[in-house]
Order: C-alpha cells, then structure tokens, then sequence
C-alpha cells in the first residue's frame, strides 16, 4: 500500500490483495470470469503501480471470456449441424432399405428368357406396376419364357394374389410361357382360398429348378432339331 | 411399460415405400410374427399408397399400445387431408371406390388395382374411419396374442 519514490525499485503489496489477485485468477480458471472480474476491480481501486499489474489482468480474463463464449457457441453450431447429418444419414439408410425391397429388376438370363425375382413388401400398388413391366419388357426383348420368383414372399392379400396368376395368365397371351418359382406355404394356401385357375401356368418350388427345366427343353428341343435335320440329310443322300 | 410411436409424413412413393418397409421392422420389434408384421407392411403400404393417390398429403402413425387387452396391440393411423370417403363399405369392395365400380381403364391410370382398401380390410383386426375437421383418419389395429 505504501510506495517509495522511484529509486526503490520495489513495489510493496499486503499479502491479502496478492492473495485477491491469486483468487481471482482461480475463478478464471474454472471459468468463472463475473467472478474473477468483480474481484480483479475491488483489489484494483488503489490507483497504484500494482493496480496495473490487476487492470492487465482484467483485461485480459475479459478477452478470455469472450474467446470462450465464442468457442461454446460454434460448438453447439457444430453440434447441431452433427444432428442434423446423423438425421440425414439414417433417412438415407431407411431409402435404401426400402429401394432394396422395392426394386423388381428384370434380368435377361439369357436370349428370350425373362427372370422376375420379386423381393419384399407386395401390395396391389406394386402388384399392378410389376405386371406392367413384366409384360412391357417381354414385348420388347421378344420373350419366350418369363420365371417370377416369389421365394421370400410369404404373405400376399388374397387380391394380390390372384392378380399374380392374372399376370401370369397375360404373360402367356403374350404367347410366351410363364413359370412360378418359390411358391411356400403361405401363398399356396392364400392361391387355394381364392380358388385360382392355374392351368397352362407351370409353378416349381425354386428359381434354380425353373432354370434347369428351361435348359433341359431347350436341349431336348436342339436334340430334336439335330436329329430331323440328320434324319433329312440321311434321306437325301 | 411405455407407449412407443413413430410418424412417417407422407407425400409421395418414395414416402409410402420407407413406412411400409420401417413399418415391418416396427411390427417386429413389438413381437408380431413374421407372417403379421409382412401383412402390416402391407396395410401400411396400402393406406399410404392411398394417401399419395387420393389424400393429396398426410401422414402414418405408428404405435404400440402394450397396455390394451388382453396383450397389447399396434395400432396404424392413416390421416390425410384429402376428400371424405362418402361409402366405406362400398370404398372396401374390391374395384370399386366409394362412389361406385371403377372402370378398369380409370384403374390401370390410377395405378394399383382397385383392391387396396379391401386388403386393409382383409388384413387388419380391425378398421376405423373417422372424418376430421381437414381430411379424414383410417385406422387399423393388429393385436398382438
């Protein structure tokens, strides 16, 4: 509290304004800048050289706060865009589930032979949209053969059901032939409620058996092929 | 136990696609069989198919109430702020909307098959249908055993 002339180059300073000044700065410690401040202010009302020391402090632990209030708020900007993101992330994640079971693709298994496997939730919507493509796609590539594969599917409403063998019953006015695999239990009871007509339309119990039933005719039709054309060449020469 | 609830916005196929799918998963967490929860996806489909062709936009909301007797149920609310269905009886008839027998030309435009209320009908426990001060309200329930 006294001061000496500027020959001591000395500052003296009671040890309860020290400790003051140490307090304060263990507020700004912990954050606790209304504190530190209001402490630094009451120590620094001496107008002395020490006040200095005090009045650098507090401006400092000022700019500190202000840094920190800064900071806390791009956080929580931060954060929130982060949940906005995750939120993004699981709607991407719930679209793609559903594309997966929505997706009927038409796969060419080879010339004129036509692979419908039919995967997930069927309603008449869907119902309605695959018979649509079904019959546009063999029109288009000239289709001989189309195999709908339901395995998987255990459940259908009755309706649904029976416009499946609508479907397949349109497949073969189209003058190609239609085969069912994979039909279970589920579905051959709902068919069997309905009281479906299914002849001229062939049903096996895999995909893998309507494939190998596909290529044993077509052998047996090549065969047949050969041995006309064998038996001509023999008759002719 | 708690009421647990999921809303899906519906707007368009897209929307209509993620309930009915989410759906399934739901009705599987809440301890509906294989068989039953595939049949809920599939009136969840329906109804919000609904939506997107007639109710113009709405909403599915999806909860499991344990608490209902005997063992609990799902139940699924379909609002929408569409036109009222004037018959519902007539509306569940298989080709038929509430107005009377859709013609197969007008049925092939819309999409599906003229079917779907009468599968909801077919596949819930029960349906209710309430009219609101903007729209209207399906709803199903699936009780669980």
């Amino acid at each position: 509290m006294s001061m000496s002339e500027s020959e001591d180059p000395h500052v003296i300073v009671t040890s309860e304004r020290l400790q003051s000044v140490i307090e304060a700065l263990s507020y700004a410690s912990v954050d606790e800048f209304d504190s530190c401040l209001s402490l630094l202010e009451r120590s620094g009302e001496l107008k002395d050289e020490f006040s200095e020391l005090e009045t650098a402090f507090s401006i400092f632990v000022r700019e500190l706060g202000e840094a920190k209030s800064e900071l806390n708020r791009t956080l929580a900007q931060q954060e929130s865009i982060n949940r906005e993101l995750e939120a993004k992330l699981e709607t991407i994640e719930m679209q793609q589930a559903a594309i997966r079971e929505l997706s009927t693709p038409i796969i060419e298994v080879w010339g004129g032979v036509l692979c419908l496997p039919v995967v997930g939730i069927v309603d008449s919507q869907r119902s309605a949209e695959m018979t649509e493509t079904l019959l546009e796609t063999i029109v288009a590539k000239q289709a001989r053969m189309a195999i709908v594969d339901i395995t998987g599917i255990d459940v259908m409403d009755t309706k649904t059901a029976d416009h499946f063998i609508k479907m397949a019953r349109a497949v073969r006015l189209l003058g190609a032939e239609c085969i069912i695999s994979g039909i279970n239990p589920g579905i051959a009871q709902t068919l069997t409620h309905i009281g479906v007509d299914l002849t001229g339309i062939r049903t096996l119990r895999s995909l893998r058996d309507a494939l190998q039933l596909h290529l044993r005719e077509t052998e047996q039709l090549v065969v047949h092929q050969h041995s006309q054309l064998a038996r001509k060449l023999t008759a002719e020469s | 136990m708690p009421v647990e609830t999921r809303v899906f916005p519906i707007r368009e196929r897209s929307h209509a696609i993620v309930a009915a799918s989410q759906s399934r998963r739901f009705a599987l967490a809440a301890g509906l069989s294989a068989r039953r929860a595939m049949e809920m996806a599939i009136v969840v489909s329906e109804l919000a198919s609904n939506i997107v062709k007639h109710g113009v936009r709405g909403e599915i909301r999806i909860t499991h109430d344990p608490a209902t007797p005997p063992d609990g149920e799902i139940v699924v609310a379909a609002s929408d702020v569409g036109p009222p269905i004037r018959d519902l009886q007539l509306a569940m008839t298989d080709g038929y909307d509430d107005q009377g027998p859709i013609d197969p030309a007008l049925v092939l435009r819309r999409g599906g098959l003229g079917t779907g209320l009468g599968a909801v009908a077919r596949l819930a426990d029960r349906l209710e249908y309430r009219e609101e001060k903007e729209g209207k309200t399906l709803t199903a329930r699936f009780f669980l055993r």
